[in-house]
């Protein structure tokens, strides 16, 4: 990964702290004050290399591991905000990644009925009775990363 | 990777969508993953982890055997 990915990269991570969702290649070009298909081929170059997952097709992004920029189960209140968790381990990310306290609601996989978790200071203090499972093994975890 | 509230319901789950078991975990184990593994992602001069500090990140946390190979 050059340094003009990780710029980018950066730009986007950053961008979305600051403003809850991912900049487009449209606004991440004016910020770089580049034409708009460099910063695609960036973006694209980003998710070949697991560094963003963007939707099918698209240079919208996904995820920003981990932020996940469409609906799911596990809600994350951390940082002033509300984002999304892509799964579980996500989830418990987000307060990890900004270095902050967090709740997480979120819900059984078996019986839908809520769930809650709550990090403080790091340590889990509320949700330690709760199970996570994994389906996939390590190295199968980027095959389908929306399934993992 | 789901969040589940007993081994009952682990087992339900998996039994009503034909699933092979893989790695379960407690909630407290996997916040000590999210932390080692995830708090470095807004640092300024961060850069892809290459797969062997991944694999360490898993080892020092006694997340090994085959399931856990990163590699």
């Amino acid at each position: 990964m050059d340094a003009f990915d990780l710029d980018v990269r950066r730009h986007v991570y950053f961008s979305v702290v600051a403003n809850g969702r991912p900049p487009t290649t449209v606004e991440t070009a004016g910020a770089f004050d580049l034409p708009e298909p460099e910063i695609a081929a960036a973006y694209r170059r980003l998710h070949d290399a697991h560094a963003l997952v963007l939707f099918p097709d698209t240079t919208d992004v996904w995820m920003a591991n981990p932020f996940c920029f469409a609906p799911t189960a596990h809600s994350v209140a951390a940082g002033g905000r509300t984002w999304t968790g892509t799964c579980a381990w996500d989830a418990l990310g987000i307060p990890a990644a900004l270095h902050c306290d967090g709740r997480i609601e979120s819900a059984c996989a078996c019986c839908s009925e809520p769930v809650a978790l709550e990090v403080t200071d790091g340590e889990l203090v509320e949700g330690d009775d709760l199970l996570v499972h994994i389906l996939l093994p390590a190295r199968r975890w980027w095959e389908d990363i929306g399934f993992t | 990777m789901v969040f589940l509230r007993s081994e009952e319901h682990l087992a339900r789950w998996l039994d009503a969508n034909g699933w092979e078991p893989g790695a379960t975990l407690g909630a407290s184990k996997l916040n000590d993953l999210s932390r080692d593994w995830w708090g470095s992602r807004l640092d300024v001069g961060w850069r892809p982890r290459p797969a062997a500090e991944s694999q360490a990140i898993l080892d020092r946390l006694e997340l090994v055997g085959e399931f856990w190979s990163y590699g």
